[in-house]
């Protein structure tokens, strides 16, 4: 498991001590499904999946490959039509009134290649901020800052197909933002950016949240970004979300559980066997004349069994650390968890409920 | 509701709004057609190359014929060349721009996909009635024979000709937001749309209700013979009218019901 003393620091801080929560609903997601074909053919990516978005939020949307991450993104933003549910966003109805849905959102879905290269950086904000119903003289003051933040403004003139690829995907991103939205959706807005420029990416969409209180949606494989930038993460598995709670929430419940052992000498492999298939001890390892694991406990008193299987079977204590897990290390148990223990339709939603 | 926190956050959907993503969509267009000039003058090039093979071609092979048929040779390929324009606006439109990856945010435009989609076309449209000006210039002072040429009745007649071309083009546009890859039916079309042109509506005047015959029909006869616009029979211009409309409004629901029908099944933007 990594330190989280490595990752990048938040650029606010603690961004939940540090702004109040803002109350009002902007994206509220209810009971979303989605199939495709029909009969025994039929495959369902999204399985009902319920939850809300407060203003100047910014919340992860995460899961392994054929979760229904990008299949719940779609049909929030009406790119695939659900087969069930409703969405809202800005108190609009997006079933009732698409187009005034789109008056309120933005997005980022392909990346580098939301834009037209052949034009300018300028003319593009230009042309995206008319598709979306703004007055492109009226915007410039928002678009030189958005080129400003976004260090775009020395290539302003330039073409983006002249352009590193980092600096395409910020003009992709400036171009969403170009029309001003209260929602923006991104979908893997880090990808193939160099360390700087992702950092610089994230800074601002804190920056965002934070100053504009535009609420952000963001999909990523990179969990150090959604650790650093969110508030909130969503955890997709089978189409269902099986998490839904806040970043440090989700890392502090790890936090106090988790614990490196240190005991002299070699464990027995039946001392082995029973920490293993009771304390869920993994990446047990034999140093010289000690023996080192990792053990994840369900409560604190937990650990003093544990001790004292060690102690029963002669070994002595030489050492033990709490983990700090980071979100990677929460998904990847959530999600093996959710694959592991299936839930009953009733537990699932008692679950899922709970955590929003 | 929304809480504006920016000016450049008020969002105009209203004919202010539509009329300033048209004049976007336009300078889009102009800028690429200045920026690339050896794009602009191959496009426009490669329309009068074709034309000088079939007059020059033509002319060695059989004069008298060329000779006997020139006005209506010229009339014709104005009409073609201004319909591939329109029809491959639409149809190789939608493929590049789902190639570029931005066929989802034209999607997502608070003006709506179907008016983002018709404003695309205006444009092309246009760009069609630029080209086929400068072609009709060129082919005239080729073979020396000068039509008339009457504003007041050629543009409104060529628009009302053009129409069922664009049509043509939603119904491919819709079936390419479908089906992605059907480059090779797009090129099929374009053959298709000789034969319209060329359909012998005196012959068979029921013809006249094919998509582009009446249109092709009548701006032969104002360009050759110097017929007005008010001079033509209402019925004629009562079928070239319906048969604009009819078109176009067909194609235009072929197009929302295949964006429908791609978003049922979540390819939108796929490629």
């Amino acid at each position: 498991m990594s330190q989280t003393t490595d990752r990048p620091q938040r650029v606010d801080g603690d961004a939940s001590s540090t702004r109040a929560p803002a109350a009002e609903t902007v994206l509220a997601v209810d009971d979303l499904r989605k199939s495709y074909g029909s009969g025994e053919d039929a495959v369902t990516a999204v399985d009902g999946v319920s939850f809300e978005i407060t203003r100047g939020e910014v919340v992860g949307v995460l899961g392994p490959n054929g979760a229904g991450k990008t299949t719940t993104i779609k049909s929030i933003l009406g790119l695939v039509v659900p087969s069930s549910g409703s969405v809202e966003i800005a108190g609009v109805d997006a079933d009732d009134d698409l187009r005034g849905v789109y008056q309120h959102v933005g997005a980022m879905l392909e990346g580098a290649r939301n834009t037209y290269w052949r034009l300018t950086v300028r003319e593009n904000l230009r042309f995206f901020a008319a598709l979306g119903g703004n007055d492109p003289g009226a915007a410039r003051e928002r678009h030189d800052r958005l080129l400003e933040q976004f260090d775009l403004a020395e290539k302003a003139d330039e073409t983006v197909n002249g352009l590193s690829r980092g600096q395409k995907q910020k003009v992709s991103l400036a171009a969403t933002l170009a029309r001003g939205t209260d929602v923006v959706f991104l979908d893997e807005p880090t990808l193939g950016l160099d360390v700087e420029a992702s950092l610089e990416l994230r800074r601002e969409l804190r920056r965002l949240a934070d100053e504009e209180a535009i609420t952000v949606v963001l999909s990523s494989h990179d969990m150090d970004v959604v650790e650093d930038v969110c508030d909130r993460v969503v955890i997709l598995s089978d189409g269902r979300v099986i998490a839904d709670d806040p970043v440090e929430e989700l890392v502090g419940v790890f936090d106090t559980q988790a614990y490196r052992v240190v005991a002299d000498g070699r464990l027995s492999d039946a001392v082995r066997a029973r920490l293993v298939r009771e304390y869920r001890v993994e990446n047990v390892e034999v140093l010289a004349d000690r023996t080192r694991f990792d053990v994840t406990l369900g409560d604190d008193d937990a650990l003093y069994d544990v001790l004292g299987v060690l102690d029963d079977a002669g070994h002595d204590l030489l050492d033990v650390d709490g983990l700090e897990p980071d979100l990677e290390d929460v998904f990847l148990d959530v999600t093996d968890r959710a694959h592991r223990e299936p839930e009953s339709e009733d537990q699932r939603d008692d679950a899922t409920e709970g955590s929003r | 509701m929304s809480t504006t926190t920016d000016d450049a956050r008020d969002v105009d959907v209203g004919p202010r709004g539509f009329l300033r993503f048209f004049g976007a969509s336009a300078r889009k267009k102009l800028l690429l057609l200045v920026r690339y000039p050896v794009n602009t003058i191959s496009q426009f090039g490669t329309v009068l190359l074709v034309f000088f093979v079939l007059f020059f071609g033509g002319r060695a092979v059989a004069p008298t014929a060329i000779s006997d048929s020139i006005e209506g040779i010229i009339v014709g390929y104005l009409l073609w060349s201004m319909s591939i324009t329109a029809y491959s606006g639409l149809s190789w439109g939608v493929t590049r721009e789902a190639q570029w990856g931005t066929l989802e945010q034209l999607f997502m435009s608070p003006f709506g996909f179907g008016p983002v989609m018709v404003v695309k076309t205006v444009v092309n449209v246009l760009e069609s009635f630029l080209w086929g000006a400068g072609t009709l210039l060129v082919m005239m002072a080729v073979t020396g024979r000068w039509l008339a040429v009457d504003p007041f009745t050629v543009l409104p007649v060529a628009a009302l000709a053009v129409a069922p071309a664009v049509g043509i083009g939603f119904v491919f546009g819709g079936l390419a937001i479908r089906f992605k890859r059907i480059e090779n039916a797009f090129q099929l079309v374009q053959f298709l749309l000789v034969g319209l042109i060329a359909a012998p509506v005196a012959d068979y005047p029921l013809l006249k209700w094919a998509p582009l015959a009446q249109g092709s029909q009548l701006l032969q006869t104002a360009m050759t013979e110097g017929v007005r616009l008010w001079e033509f029979p209402a019925g004629d211009l009562g079928v070239l009218v319906a048969t604009a409309v009819g078109y176009l409004a067909l194609g235009y629901a072929a197009f929302h019901y295949c964006q429908r029908w791609a978003r049922r099944e979540g390819v939108m933007g796929h490629y």
